[in-house]
């Protein structure tokens, strides 16, 4: 009898003691999520630092080696110009591309598949449009057109009444969004669970398909710089 | 049932005895926290270290680059030319009259209840603002320092708002454009437009007309791993 009194006793500091510790151990890993979280930001900069530097590395390499060719003569010159020019417009859009990709689908939802309401919801609107642009420029994509009309960094895709214009260019249903770079990323980029794909299907439908060769066109329209000057030359 | 004096030393034991597996616990612990902070520390020198690295490299290829033009011929169609894809690209800095705009997180109060993920800015806001910069004849656009490209992607992660793969930006967003700065205020003040629409969340959005400003070239390495020119 009083054996099994002590013995219970015993028991029961022994785990009020382990709630303390599992008390402090909760609390110290709250204060040390954190550090991890900050540890993967750094990781993801140095990636992309690494990645930023070896580019700039090729590049100079390449600056160099034209440099050293225009020093040699005229005709030279006039090569290496032309080759850095070419290089330029390629990063610009102003260059005619190919590589492999995907191929996104937007369309209006066919009527009789509609729930009802307004038929408007179920039109593609040019929000679906920026966010599909946009989640492939953060997969990586390198060139991106809508319905052959190339994208630059200035271009605007915006819905007016029954078209959505593109670089000025009216454009109707269906959609067609052609990206250059890694497809299988791509397309996993836009089809992940609980994704853009997944989202827009409730409105309108949405096909992504992986290709070998895309085409993508050089941006056509005028290039004009009324107001922006270059900060090197005067 | 009086508890005698042999069961208190029992218990004591047992309580001590559970004190210290919890401090066990507690050791190892901090001993693996600073382990991690070390390692943070260790490696935002390193990544300090890149930046720096990564700058002056940026420096030597401007240097270059304008080099290069210095020494070419004059043909004033080319060097033209070179300037307008420099542009496009984003690879040249430049300053002209445009508008700057100031986009902040809701300035209202939440009540309980209310979802305060409805009350902050989303990359889709910045999306819309500067899709509709673009429409009004923006030429040059940056946000907090980072240059747009044609490859430019703006992420929401947290509070924060990623761009150009890594580039982690914080609010306030200051987005530059160069171009007309009339139109540009106009569209994005625009009755139904685009400042309106937000400002029912309460997100602040200021736009200011500004005679120069200044937008940065990218500063990174452009390369095109599947893309190649094409006939």
């Amino acid at each position: 009898m009083n054996k099994s009194i002590y013995f219970s006793i015993a028991l029961v500091s022994l785990i009020l003691g382990l709630i303390v510790a599992f008390q402090f151990r909760t609390t110290s890993s709250i204060e040390s999520g954190v550090p991890s979280g900050r540890e993967q930001e750094l990781t993801m900069e140095k990636r992309q630092l690494q990645k930023d530097i070896t580019q700039l590395r090729e590049e100079v390499d390449d600056l160099t080696a034209k440099l050293e060719e225009a020093g040699k003569g005229s005709s030279q010159a006039t090569d290496a110009f032309t080759s850095e020019l070419l290089k330029i417009r390629l990063y610009a859009g102003l260059t005619k591309v190919e590589g492999p990709g995907v191929e996104v689908t937007l369309d209006n939802l066919a009527e009789n598949a509609r729930p009802g309401g307004n038929p408007n919801l179920y039109f593609v609107k040019d929000e679906d449009l920026l966010k599909i642009i946009n989640d492939l420029r953060g997969a990586g994509a390198e060139a991106i057109a809508v319905n052959n009309q190339r994208i630059l960094a200035t271009s605007e895709v915006r819905l007016a009444g029954n078209h959505i214009n593109v670089n000025l260019t009216k454009l109707t249903a269906p959609y067609k969004v052609t990206a250059i770079g890694n497809a299988t990323t791509l397309k996993s980029s836009l089809e992940i669970k609980g994704g853009l794909v997944e989202n827009l299907s409730e409105r309108i439908t949405v096909k992504v398909e992986e290709r070998d060769n895309i085409v993508i066109p050089a941006f056509t329209g005028e290039l004009r710089f009324d107001y922006a000057r270059s900060t090197q030359r005067g | 049932m009086r508890l005698k004096n042999y069961q208190w030393v029992f218990a004591l034991m047992g309580l001590v005895l559970g004190i210290m597996l919890a401090f066990q616990f507690r050791f190892t612990r901090e001993i693996q926290r600073t382990e991690s902070v070390q390692r943070v520390q260790e490696l935002s020198a390193e990544v300090n270290q890149m930046r720096q690295n990564h700058e002056a490299l940026q420096t030597q290829v401007n240097n270059l680059r304008a080099e290069l033009d210095n020494a070419t011929p004059l043909n004033p169609v080319l060097r033209d030319e070179l300037e307008k894809a420099k542009v496009e690209a984003g690879v040249s800095e430049l300053s002209g009259p445009g508008v700057e705009v100031t986009l902040s997180d809701s300035n209202i109060n939440l009540r309980p209840g209310q979802n305060p993920n409805l009350y902050v800015l989303h990359d889709e806001d910045l999306l819309k603002v500067l899709n509709e910069i673009n429409a009004a004849g923006a030429e040059a656009v940056s946000i907090n320092g980072q240059r747009l490209l044609a490859t430019t992607e703006v992420r929401c992660t947290g509070p924060t708002i990623v761009l150009n793969k890594s580039k982690r930006l914080a609010p306030p967003f200051v987005i530059t454009a160069i171009g007309n700065p009339d139109t540009l205020e106009n569209s994005l003040k625009m009755k139904g437009g685009v400042a309106e629409a937000l400002q029912v969340w309460g997100i602040q959005v200021s736009v200011k007309k500004i005679a120069q400003v200044t937008v940065p070239a990218y500063s990174g390495g452009i390369k095109f791993e599947y893309a190649k020119a094409a006939g």
